[in-house]
């Protein structure tokens, strides 16, 4: 009894420490604290903030298409009429569910596959790897352009889904080749000699290890989701939604001249703050989680 | 947009390019200088694409290095009206059963060698594999072409088979490009011409015969002559990936009056590129393109900008698919029409090329007053009225259910318009009508779809329930009618005959019903009329218009929206002499005009 109550005092003292750590390393950077804001913001918005607006925007006759920003509508109107700020709140939930959906399959299917061949190695290795291999060769850009004739990416989840199957190649490499290095290690050749089971060694002895690896690759996969899918829509390819960012980037330059005149560019710049700042925002994170799993760099 | 830009401008809208640049030549006795323009049709200059006016990528450019037999003229109500091209004379039998073509004397193609009658005869050879309209190979075409016969070096006759006439057949031959024997000769075989009779008849040998008729048209558009040999005002000089230079074609028959020394085509990929181009005043013409009004104003800032407006005979409409309810119903149909503001939906969709249409008659406006006359005014305005649509949508049994209407057994109603992706003005109309429609309790969706050829064939296996539809393209009566009330809803012409396909059939995604009792008129069959338009002339075909324009007004299988505007960008800095505001000729490129003697360097 004593020994499991030490045991579970010991883990608690030990998270305890972690989130301890965490916060000094926030608090270090200030910047850091405001790429966590930044997250957190855009998280809140995609999930609250769509409740707050009726399903169809409503459109502001008064103000007019193309609307400067005013107190009323920050970023403007659109081409229709409707307040700018709106439809960037009310199309992030798509854009960041699908960017999360994408990040979820990248780093789990790339650790996987990854992890599997690197301790493994041989013939599943070879297998595996050859995949891999074939699968970075096929360009993703184009690929998505001939699959967006038949699929409609009508879901986020569908969205995602599609995108982490295409970017997974690049993690399960580098997994891989960390899987590599560290098998070889005392640690691992330790728990080997103790006769560990292989789901023990490659869960807890391994993946811990790479967690942060992981971590920062899965920041890294949603702002390349994101891109991704708003370049196709911003190509016009993907069917179209008033409230896509990537859509309000092809209609403010392709409809409203906003690279030509001055009239749509608020319009177009909504968008694309929007895109800058969540990308600040994981950039500050990725620094800060760094910082958290590299004792190196710990500056105590 | 530019996409759909290309689409009506090969449906007989405005085309036109022609622009300058800066610096002269002064080699030519018309004057000189440079004039550099855009060819809306084509974004991006194929440097490595053949000189042949077949192939769609092709470097051979619309009134300048390619010449036709004639350019059709855009009466209102007469069809065959031209200006001349390579032919400079004709004569059209008063019953349309054949038409004598007269080329100059003087005629020369680019390289010294004569034009003649030969050369036309190889060139309507040539329009029989690329499935030109008088030229047509499938048995019983109306207004195609019986016998080709030269008569002598610069006469040529063209006789229509009389089984299936057609009133617009002497346009249809004019329509033919004019290239030269000595260079492609060899791309119909020996045999051609018995192969043609061969494919009159019926049977395995006449279905041989056409087949291999039509199997030549992929060998004519991999054609690569060696050189630009050139029947019209310009010749093919060189082209790159960022542009395409073309130089006078001194012996053009009428070269005296072709102003620029030479001609530049710039590359495009956007409609923001060419924006730009007319902002910082490079084109001396650009055809139509569409345009926000802030950049619009920009434009008109440019020193010497014009822009010059020409009417086009094409309209839009919001079409509905009457197999799908509730849209067979046609007080859904005309309760939409009281609920959708058509000036706001051109003001926000096509504010610089497009006129709210005054109703929905199937005729553009214009030529609408030649063909109805007073009973233009007859004709329901469909204004903007909700109680007329609460009124019509409570006679098609809908109710209102939270503040929606819902279908008459309580579902729910969602009006799903689609529209092809990069037509940007038709996106934007329906976005318009959409929030029109919430605001007034329908619900509505907009859907879009990759391209435009998935778009028609899609919308023609009746996968939508409402998407836009190009109407009243004329001049000719039957052109204009035939986009209501053709295949696309169930009435086919073949040899003559109408058959009417049950909808969902054949093509027939409007799904109208075969016969409509019109107020005052009594029962129609409006594919019927339509075809009878083929056959007659211009006063004969009023009263059918007057007629098929109440059946459209009352019945609505589409509801017009807006009246495309012909809007050509000019510039006066280096060039005068431009056609003016409404001019026939703005459809055509403005090589056709300098073909016709327009256009002076400014000196």
């Amino acid at each position: 009894m004593s020994v499991l109550l030490e045991g579970s005092t010991t883990s608690a003292t030990m998270r305890r420490n972690f989130w301890r750590g965490v916060w000094r390393v926030m608090r270090r950077k200030p910047s850091r604290l405001a790429g966590a804001v930044i997250l957190l913001g855009f998280a809140v918005m995609a999930v609250f903030g769509p409740m707050f607006y009726p399903e169809h925007l409503p459109r502001d006759l008064a103000a007019g298409v193309y609307a400067q920003p005013s107190a009323e509508h920050w970023f403007g109107t659109d081409g229709q009429g409707r307040d700018v700020v709106a439809l960037v709140v009310t199309g992030s939930r798509y854009v960041l569910l699908s960017a999360l959906v994408t990040a979820v399959v990248t780093v789990v299917l790339g650790a996987a596959i990854g992890l599997f061949a690197g301790f493994r190695r041989g013939r599943w290795d070879t297998a595996l790897m050859r995949l891999t291999d074939m699968k970075l060769t096929i360009p993703g850009l184009p690929l998505l352009l001939v699959l967006s004739t038949i699929w409609k990416f009508g879901s986020a989840v569908e969205m995602g889904l599609l995108l982490g199957l295409l970017g997974w190649g690049a993690v399960a490499r580098a997994v891989r080749a960390q899987t590599l290095s560290l098998r070889e290690r005392g640690f691992i050749e330790a728990a080997r000699g103790l006769g560990l089971s292989t789901t023990h060694i490659v869960g807890k002895e391994l993946l811990p290890s790479m967690a942060p690896y992981v971590a920062m690759n899965m920041l890294i996969a949603v702002t390349g989701a994101v891109y991704a899918q708003v370049g196709l829509f911003f190509l016009g390819v993907l069917p179209y939604e008033a409230d896509n960012w990537g859509v309000m980037l092809n209609l403010a330059v392709f409809g409203g001249g906003a690279m030509t005149t001055t009239a749509a560019l608020p319009y177009m710049l909504a968008p694309l703050l929007a895109i800058l700042l969540l990308t600040l925002g994981i950039v500050l994170v990725v620094d800060a989680m760094d910082e958290i799993f590299n004792p190196r760099l710990r500056e105590e | 947009m530019k996409r759909l830009a290309a689409v009506v401008a090969l449906l007989g809208l405005a085309t036109g390019t022609a622009c300058s640049g800066g610096s002269t030549d002064p080699s030519g006795s018309g004057g000189g200088g440079l004039f550099t323009t855009i060819d809306v049709t084509r974004p991006g200059i194929d440097a490595n694409a053949p000189a042949n006016p077949f192939n769609p990528k092709g470097n051979v450019f619309r009134g300048y290095n390619e010449i036709r037999l004639a350019y059709s003229k855009n009466h209102l109500t007469d069809p065959n009206v031209f200006y001349p091209g390579a032919a400079t004379s004709w004569e059209i039998a008063p019953d349309n059963s054949s038409i004598t073509v007269k080329l100059p004397p003087n005629g020369k193609w680019s390289d010294g060698k004569p034009l003649t009658a030969e050369d036309v005869k190889l060139s309507i050879g040539i329009a029989y594999t690329q499935g030109s309209t008088a030229f047509a190979i499938t048995p019983g075409a109306a207004g195609a072409a019986a016998e080709v016969t030269v008569v002598d070096p610069t006469t040529i006759k063209v006789t229509q088979d009389m089984s299936n006439p057609s009133a617009k057949f002497a346009r249809g031959v004019m329509d033919t490009i004019v290239v030269p024997a000595h260079v492609w000769g060899g791309v119909l075989p020996a045999d051609f011409w018995d192969k043609l009779k061969a494919s009159r008849g019926t049977g395995p040998v006449a279905d041989k015969a056409r087949e291999e008729i039509t199997g030549l048209g992929q060998k004519i558009i991999a054609f690569r002559p060696e050189k630009d040999v050139s029947g019209g005002p310009f010749t093919l000089a060189r082209v790159n990936p960022g542009e395409a230079l073309l130089v006078r074609n001194k012996n053009f028959y009428n070269a005296s009056k072709i102003a620029p020394a030479q001609v530049k085509f710039l590359n495009y990929t956007g409609n923001e590129q060419i924006w730009n181009y007319l902002i910082a005043g490079k084109l001396d013409h650009s055809g139509f393109t569409a345009v926000p009004t802030d950049v619009m104003n920009r434009i008109k800032q440019a020193p010497g900008a014009q822009v010059v407006r020409g009417f086009s005979p094409v309209s839009v409409g919001m079409a509905f698919n009457q197999s799908k309810k509730p849209y067979d119903n046609v007080h859904v149909r005309r309760g939409l029409a009281y609920l959708i503001d058509r000036e706001q939906v051109t003001k926000t969709a096509s504010p610089e090329g497009g006129t709210p249409a005054a109703t929905t008659s199937g005729i553009h406006q214009r030529p609408a007053a030649e063909w109805l006359g007073d009973e233009a005014g007859t004709l329901e305005p469909y204004k903007f009225d909700k109680a007329k649509a609460e009124a019509e949508f409570k006679a098609a049994g809908l109710r209102q259910k939270d503040g929606r209407w819902a279908l008459p057994d309580g579902s729910p109603w969602k009006v799903s318009m689609t529209a092809p992706a990069g037509f940007s003005d038709w996106i934007s109309a329906q976005e318009n009508i959409k929030s029109q429609l919430i605001e007034n309790g329908v619900d509505a969706e907009v859907v879009t779809v990759a391209d435009y050829p998935l778009y028609l064939e899609e919308i023609a296996a009746g996968k939508y329930d409402v998407g836009f539809w190009l109407l009243a393209l004329g001049p000719a009566p039957y052109d204009i009618y035939q986009r209501l009330y053709g295949a696309s809803n169930g009435w086919t012409n073949v040899a003559g005959k109408i058959r009417h396909s049950p909808a969902g059939k054949d093509g027939n995604w409007m799904g109208s019903a075969e016969t409509i009792d019109v107020e005052g008129i009594g029962k129609i069959n409006p594919g019927e009329l339509t075809g009878k338009l083929n056959n007659v002339g211009a006063e004969e075909a009023k009263p059918i218009m007057v007629k098929l324009a109440k059946a459209a007004n009352q019945d609505l299988p589409a509801i017009q929206l807006w009246d495309y505007v012909n809007a050509q960008f000019v510039n006066t800095g280096r060039f005068t002499g431009w056609p003016g505001e409404d001019s026939d000729l703005l459809r055509w490129p403005a090589g056709v005009w300098m073909q016709q003697g327009l256009l002076k360097a400014k000196r």
